[in-house]
């Protein structure tokens, strides 16, 4: 950590921050400018907090040399966190595609879905029981129904199931029912529910926050895995900006500095990140050939007549062709698509 | 152009705007719904300022349906515009690769530059004689004299030279020199340098500015169309976000949205769009597996003595190693890199 003081500063003050380092079981590192004197607290740092310093009279700023989190840390784990997930990995050569709609709607649909994403080369489905939607008014999911249909339609297919958790009273419910559990962009600072997903041994899937840095991301991850999970897979979903050419701006640079500073697996949603079913494909490719471990996309097999989400499902049709777009673009870069074919239970 | 009234709109309200619309020469389709009343104006209503009803009693808001801009969209020129560059043609089949350093620094630096992209597999060489540096202490740029540095690089390489004009008044010496004029990101919307280039017959490199949005970008580019230039080259270069990790956020989205709105070539660079050399390679192959028409990449033969954006240029080495990776991603997008040739001396 890095203390910058005031131009101004007296040696009092210089001196008044050394001892609160000195307090924190750190040692001070006094570097005198022309013009201002900087002093490095140097030792184990990443949980003290910044505003110890920044309250001090003579200081101008803190800086953090150090990253705030530690066990989501490349540093920490320099070699990539691989986990298997019923039929394949993550995290691996191989790159999984988790596909499906944006709700469940009917039993009818989601089974129909289900089938038609595996036949087209998807590894996982997708699909929202309880859903965090803009207006109250909106179609709100189908509950413990919807997981029930989702079940039926993993053991009709043997695909494993992703579906998001919003709350965590419904945290007991999900884990009974899901292989993966989604946390929206909306509650990826939902503190509470980070931390009761740590105390479960389900694999999870966290998604950024509209207007989240990769680096409170990351702070998010470490909520997870403080708690003893360590099967978290992050997901950049296209952050907010000014464009309005496209629901969101898909941070591509997320991919390769994630990859940089965490172990982690990192997919990319290219359904959230354009809003528009046309942009899709070409921003599914850039991910791969960025070096993303997952993809996850929605498909409806009528988008024109969904509850949600219409306007950026594929149909069936495109993901399949998508698909084969992919695994190109997954050779082009030394990695394969999932080979294995999930069998029914 | 669509009228909205306001639910308090009166009918004398929606007579007057009706009488306004037919007085410009428009035609009118009324529609009342149950709580507002729209007035569709229908006829050539891009250069119609919205305003002129904006202001109107009873009127909530006016849409725009058809684009702002006229000779950039594809509406108009439905097939992808292909225009050669001494040596190759942008927008085909073949990649633009555009690579060099940030500034020509010196005679020696620039020519050994040269000869190390082309080698790479460059088809184009950048160096900026005047640089729009943030602070005005920093390196300016050797201004003519780096010009006469490029002609010599090009005349031994054989490669064009892309090179920034800041300012109308260097437009007479310019076009003599370069073979595309850049006109930086902070420029996009210098209406009157946009002017003067559209007056000249010299290809222009557009970059879309830090904030600008990608309609914005479009027009822009029309400004310079309406010239009568129509060699313009679209250029992503990265967007100001909250995000701090990165120096620009890499809009990707941007590269498929701009090639379903505009026939003109779209092309990326990941060196300002990420800020940091060790993701410029996966943001380079993204662009391409996104469909991009080309790359603009910085490269220095010592980045770490570099007078201006060292943190983000490429060694020769890596450029080199960026270009084969590239190479496997066009290959499956059905396009290609130069052939690369042996030095001309």
């Amino acid at each position: 950590m890095m203390i910058i003081m005031h131009p101004g500063a007296t040696q009092e003050q210089v001196d008044h921050v050394i001892e609160h380092i000195e307090e924190q079981h750190l040692s001070a590192h006094t570097i005198v400018g022309v013009e201002q004197t900087i002093i490095g607290a140097v030792g184990e740092s990443h949980g003290v907090p910044t505003s110890i310093f920044e309250t001090l009279p003579g200081v101008l700023a803190v800086q953090r040399i150090s990253q705030p989190y530690k066990l989501a840390s490349r540093q920490f784990h320099p070699e990539n966190s691989i986990f298997p997930l019923d039929g394949f990995t993550i995290g691996s050569e191989e790159i999984p595609i988790i596909a499906g709609p944006c709700s469940v709607e009917s039993r009818s649909q989601i089974i129909e879905v289900a089938q038609a994403v595996k036949e087209a080369g998807a590894n996982a489905l997708r699909g929202g029981v309880f859903k965090p939607r803009t207006s109250p008014y909106a179609f709100q999911g189908l509950g413990e129904e919807g997981l029930e249909y989702m079940a039926e339609a993993r053991e009709l297919t043997g695909l494993p199931i992703v579906v998001e958790v919003m709350a965590v009273s419904q945290v007991p419910l999900m884990v009974k029912y899901v292989d993966v559990l989604q946390i929206g962009a909306r509650n990826m600072q939902n503190f509470n529910l980070l931390r009761a997903i740590g105390d479960t041994r389900t694999p999870v899937l966290l998604k950024r926050g509209m207007s989240a840095m990769v680096e409170d991301l990351l702070m998010a991850t470490e909520y997870i895995l403080a708690g003893g999970n360590e099967r978290v897979m992050l997901c950049e979903r296209g952050i907010r900006t000014f464009e309005t050419a496209t629901r969101n701006t898909t941070d591509i640079n997320a991919i390769p500095v994630l990859q940089s500073l965490t172990h982690l697996p990192v997919v990319l949603d290219p359904s959230h990140s354009t809003g528009h079913a046309d942009y899709v494909t070409a921003v599914a490719k850039a991910a791969v050939a960025a070096g993303a471990d997952g993809i996850i996309v929605e498909v409806h097999q009528d988008p024109a007549h969904a509850m949600s989400d219409g306007r950026q499902s594929l149909t069936p049709e495109s993901f399949a062709s998508m698909v084969r777009k992919l695994k190109a673009v997954a050779e082009a870069v030394d990695r394969c698509l999932v080979s294995r074919v999930p069998s029914p239970f | 152009m669509m009228i909205i009234m306001k639910s308090s709109a009166t009918p004398q309200d929606v007579e007057r705007v009706i009488a306004k619309v037919k007085s410009v020469g428009l035609a009118v389709h009324l529609s009342q719904g149950v709580e507002a009343t729209i007035i569709g104006a229908i006829g050539e209503t891009h250069s119609l300022p919205t305003d002129q009803f904006e202001v109107m009693d009873g009127v909530e808001a006016v849409q725009r349906i058809t684009q702002p801009y006229k000779l950039a969209s594809r509406q108009f020129h439905p097939e992808n515009s292909v225009f050669p560059i001494d040596g190759f043609s942008v927008g085909g089949e073949e990649l633009a690769l555009i690579a060099g350093p940030c500034a020509v620094e010196s005679r020696s630096q620039i020519i050994e530059t040269a000869h190390a992209v082309k080698e790479a597999g460059a088809n184009a060489l950048r160096g900026g004689v005047f640089k729009p540096r943030t602070s005005p202490y920093s390196f300016q740029g050797l201004g003519e004299e780096g010009l006469e540095y490029l002609a010599e690089a090009r005349e031994q390489t054989g490669l064009p030279v892309v090179v920034e004009i800041m300012s109308q008044v260097q437009v007479a010496l310019m076009v003599k020199c370069v073979d595309v004029l850049q006109v930086g990101a902070r420029n996009m919307q210098n209406f009157n340098l946009l002017r003067v280039i559209g007056e000249t017959q010299t290809p222009v490199l557009l970059k879309r500015g830090l904030s600008a949005s990608i309609e914005e970008l479009l027009m822009s580019a029309e400004y310079i169309l309406a010239g009568g230039n129509k060699q313009v080259l679209l250029c992503e270069r990265g967007i100001r976000t909250f995000e701090t990790a990165t120096r620009n956020t890499t809009d990707i989205n941007a590269i498929p949205v701009l090639k379903s709105l505009t026939h003109l070539p779209v092309i990326l660079d990941p060196s300002h769009s990420t800020g940091h050399f060790d993701y410029v390679a996966a943001i380079a192959r993204a662009a391409v597996a996104a469909g991009a028409d080309g790359l603009i990449v910085e490269v220095h033969p010592d980045p770490a003595h570099a007078m201006s954006d060292g943190r983000q240029s490429l060694k020769p080495e890596k450029f080199t190693a960026m270009v084969k990776q590239v190479s496997q991603i066009a290959e499956i997008m059905d396009r290609r890199l130069a052939s690369v040739q042996a030095p001309v001396h």
